[in-house]
């Protein structure tokens, strides 16, 4: 009886210690609302392919690709308290949701870093983070299923030859064009 | 029935232990890296490349025919992790190179080389693996002393010293000469 109890203690504090945790997904929805933010969301089809004839090894790697969100901040003279404040919940969002680092550079105020999440070679998530304190900083966050990295290197391959649909990327645009 | 509750309590106790000790894992992990310290400070510019980004080169498809990328592909699964951090401030290097003191206190590694050259002071160090030129851990340090960079690099996996110069070749790591003599001084 007693073990039951502590089991199920155990289990719900489990729980519960999982759900308090701040997602990536969780920030990206709450700072889409942010005015320092800017969140665009692009799907797949955003590589128009339907001009081109896909190899096989094409299919599958586009197929592999389900989402791609970005939000960005942008820094300028006033929000740098923002900036600041953002930047290290970003960073211990990227450590607490047990996402893996692969690659990291630091220099200065610029900074990058490339994590994924998923077993083995099979990769769920992909997310991309720079930061620059002048300009402010950005994550991408690419969601799909079993992307290998030949899948993500085939599909930087389809970016250059396809036609992009430029539409989804507008918001992006504007931003750095208000610059 | 007092024997059955103290059975229990014991019980739970080894339960706590474990659990303990389960808790400590992942804090003695993260105590191997004594450099971690210098990847998120301002004056110091640091390169961190982990297992899992090796890992996932290492799957990348490489023309077959090519064989030096071949080779290139077969060094980098055997990585585990790469720090490279550069700085040229003075009181940054001073404090990497008490790091590296202290750390080379408690990991003692071999000494590869040492050389003097422009003002810089370069020292390799390494830790063998079964054989001689099996290499578990190559600790670069170059000592700028204020005047030139002051490089830290770490490089842990499971790696022949002979594949080194296709590492420095196609990452262009800093000291590749050196690392370079260092391998051929080995054989």
């Amino acid at each position: 009886m007693k073990r039951t109890i502590a089991l199920l203690a155990l289990t719900a504090l489990l729980l519960t210690s999982c759900n308090s945790k701040p997602t990536l997904q969780k920030y990206f929805v709450k700072k889409a609302e942010d005015k320092n933010f800017l969140a665009v969301d692009i799907s797949p089809t955003f590589i128009k392919t339907d001009k081109l004839q896909l190899t096989p090894e094409e299919q599958t790697a586009l197929k592999s690709l389900k989402n791609v969100n970005i939000i960005a901040f942008k820094a300028n003279d006033k929000n740098v308290g923002a900036y600041e404040k953002e930047l290290t919940e970003v960073k211990k969002i990227l450590k607490d949701d047990r996402y893996e680092e692969l690659i990291k550079f630091n220099r200065g105020a610029t900074g990058a870093s490339i994590n994924t999440k998923g077993e083995g070679e099979s990769i769920e998530e992909l997310v991309l983070f720079a930061n620059d304190k002048t300009n402010g900083f950005g994550v991408v966050r690419v969601t799909g299923e079993n992307m290998t990295p030949n899948n993500v290197m085939t599909i930087v391959g389809l970016l250059q030859k396809a036609n992009l649909d430029m539409e989804q990327l507008k918001p992006l645009k504007a931003m750095i064009e208000r610059k | 029935m007092p024997q059955n509750k103290n059975y229990f309590k014991i019980c739970t106790m080894k339960k706590l232990f474990v659990a303990f000790v389960f808790l400590l894992i992942p804090t003695m992990f993260y105590a191997q890296s004594a450099f971690t310290k210098f990847e998120d400070k301002a004056d110091i510019t640091s390169v961190i490349v982990n297992k899992k980004m090796f890992q996932l080169m290492g799957e990348m498809k490489m023309d077959p025919k090519d064989k030096e990328a071949q080779q290139y592909l077969n060094m980098v699964k055997k990585l585990d992790n790469l720090k490279v951090f550069t700085t040229t401030n003075t009181k940054n290097a001073n404090e990497m190179k008490a790091t590296v003191d202290s750390y080379l206190k408690a990991n003692p590694l071999e000494e590869l080389m040492r050389i003097n050259k422009d003002g810089q002071n370069i020292k390799i160090f390494i830790k063998s693996g079964a054989s001689s030129s099996q290499v578990k851990e190559l600790l670069m340090f170059m000592d700028g002393t204020g005047k030139a960079n002051t490089v830290l690099m770490s490089l842990t996996g499971n790696f022949d010293l002979n594949d080194i110069s296709v590492l420095t070749d196609k990452m262009s790591l800093p000291g590749g000469p050196e690392l370079k003599k260092a391998a051929a001084k080995k054989q």
